[in-house]
């Protein structure tokens, strides 16, 4: 691990104090970053320069200042890369005339691939779209136009798979099995980066994360260790117990402790060390006789942390 | 090749839509149904005189425009509107290939359209007269003025969602009124450099007539396709420079 959380040991795709603005519009801002193989979760709300990210990456725009590397070269000057490269686009980005399949095809023969057939195959079947592969994109639901985007990205069986809110319009069914896919790529030991505003879908499938907001930096490393760094915010605990005052008041004593509220048999309690307070509360409620039904961390999830990321 | 070849006939599909064809087809035989009815009505008028008038007062100045303004300026620039130019940039190609191979694909279209036509223009003109001599010379001018259209339209359409408007603007205000205020100007004019290069291969007379239609200052074949090919380069080359350079979303 180096120190700082943003880079990674075994650079795939950097960022180097890279900036984007359009006229007087900042969308990304002296973002330095980088990532390696595993998935990715490029997290932010909508506008934050999630997407203005993504398409520095894959070199479809170009940084108004810094730098952009994709194993080791700037795209845009070098397509042999794109070999390497698959791009799920956030819009539509398909051609309503053709069929799944020969959009697939389309995407294995512009990508140099020996065996058109097989690997269109392949990448239809990975996705599991192949009963209606025959037919028009013009006549597919969203969900089903986002799995034959990923197809057509999985067609040259890329190191890199950029994916742009990949699982809008899915559903459930089709979420699951392509966060499967994705873990299951990432494992593999390909560089996956998806961006998404919807936390839930990055917890699920991401083994680190990037936070951008209003086109900055704002996090980066997994989810506890980034809840960890913010230092100048306490954990929350909600503690169910049966002799809520009692407790609360001995809870006060400890100097690990910043605050407690109580609500009859609930206390929420405020604490800079949440592994020690997990620590000291079995040994405090023994003293007072008190016995505790929950210990739960209100604060600790990626939603939390998030809003505390966007709040700042 | 075989990226280019994939490219190249995923626009002709792309711009070959049913409604589009039919309307663009109707279109074409348009200028040879009025040649057919002036055959009955203006009978005593010397056919080859009927057949430069649509020449070079309709085919050449409007419809082969308009058509080849609309095929190639969807060519590229739905690419760019739909979102789908990242599927074709993003990949191991260079970017000179997409340029190519997509302006390629609108010339196919436009260039068919209009030798279309062409065709029935010379077919209906040969029922009369019993030449086919002017089947040759006004299906290349129609190809002719089709690519170098395209090679201005192709770009224009990427570079501006109002393509068609200011290829209208083009048509009209610059082709159809400036140059024909300054024949000077006239090699500037694609719909020209097209009826030079049918003035050039058609029966000698043929020239000769067409200065009586205001077309006094055409250049011959040999210059027209020379032109052509110019024009195309400087636009596949231009094009190609933008894809590499311009933010491309």
């Amino acid at each position: 691990m180096t120190a700082n959380p943003a880079l990674v040991e075994s650079p795939t795709v950097e960022l180097d104090d890279a900036s984007k603005w359009f006229g007087q519009k900042v969308a990304v801002s002296n973002v330095t970053c980088s990532f390696g193989p595993g998935v990715t979760g490029l997290l932010g709300p909508n506008g934050a320069g999630k997407t203005t990210m993504l398409r520095m990456l894959t070199g479809l725009i170009r940084p108004s200042q810094g730098s952009v590397r994709v194993l080791g070269v700037w795209p845009r000057t070098s397509p042999s890369v794109y070999a390497d490269v698959g791009l799920v686009p956030e819009e539509a980005a398909v051609y309503p005339s053709l069929t799944a399949r020969e959009y697939v095809r389309y995407a294995a023969t512009l990508s140099g691939i020996a065996d058109v057939a097989e690997a269109t195959d392949r990448a239809i079947d990975t996705v599991g779209l192949g009963g209606p592969a025959d037919r028009k994109l013009a006549g597919y639901s969203k969900g089903m136009r986002q799995r034959a985007k990923v197809a057509a990205a999985l067609v040259s069986d890329p190191q890199i798979l950029l994916l742009d809110e990949p699982l809008n319009g899915t559903d459930p069914v089709q979420r699951l099995h392509l966060i499967n896919l994705f873990q299951r790529l990432g494992a593999e030991g390909r560089t996956l980066i998806v961006s998404s505003h919807i936390l839930d879908e990055v917890d699920r499938m991401s083994d680190r994360v990037i936070a951008i907001v209003d086109g900055r930096l704002a996090a980066a490393g997994d989810v506890a260790a980034i809840r960890e760094a913010m230092t100048d915010i306490p954990y929350r605990v909600r503690i169910e117990s049966d002799t809520g005052r009692v407790l609360a008041a001995r809870l006060l004593e400890e100097a690990l402790v910043h605050g407690v509220s109580v609500d009859d048999r609930i206390l929420l309690v405020e604490t800079s060390d949440l592994a020690a307070l997990g620590r000291r509360v079995p040994a405090v409620a023994r003293e007072v006789d008190a016995r505790i039904t929950s210990f739960q961390p209100e604060d600790a999830s990626l939603e939390s942390v998030f809003r505390y990321l966007v709040r700042r | 090749m075989r990226a280019a070849w994939a490219i190249t006939s995923t626009t002709v599909k792309q711009l070959l839509g049913v409604r589009r064809m039919i309307v663009f087809g109707l279109a074409e035989l348009a200028p040879a149904g009025v040649f057919l009815l002036m055959t009955q009505t203006l009978a005593e008028e010397a056919a080859l005189d009927r057949l430069l008038g649509m020449v070079a007062a309709l085919y050449f100045p409007l419809l082969v425009p308009i058509v080849t303004l609309i095929v190639a300026a969807s060519a590229l620039g739905d690419e760019r509107r739909d979102g789908t130019l990242s599927f074709l940039v993003l990949r191991p190609i260079p970017r000179s290939v997409v340029a190519l191979s997509k302006s390629a694909g609108a010339v196919i279209v436009a260039a068919g359209l209009n030798a279309l036509g062409a065709l029935a223009l010379s077919a209906v003109y040969a029922v009369e007269t019993g030449s086919w001599s002017m089947v040759v010379p006004l299906v290349v001018g129609g190809v002719v003025a089709s690519v170098v259209y395209a090679a201005l339209f192709v770009p224009l359409g990427f570079f501006t969602d109002r393509a068609v408007l200011a290829g209208l603007a083009f048509v009209f205000i610059f082709e159809n009124s400036v140059v024909s205020a300054l024949s000077g100007l006239s090699s500037l004019s694609p719909w020209r450099i097209g009826l030079s290069a049918f003035a050039g291969l058609a029966p000698g007379e043929v020239a000769t007539e067409l200065a009586d239609f205001g077309a006094a200052s055409l250049s011959g074949s040999g210059a027209a396709l020379f032109r052509t090919v110019l024009i195309a380069a400087i636009s596949v080359g231009a094009t190609t420079m933008v894809l590499r350079r311009r933010d491309l979303a």
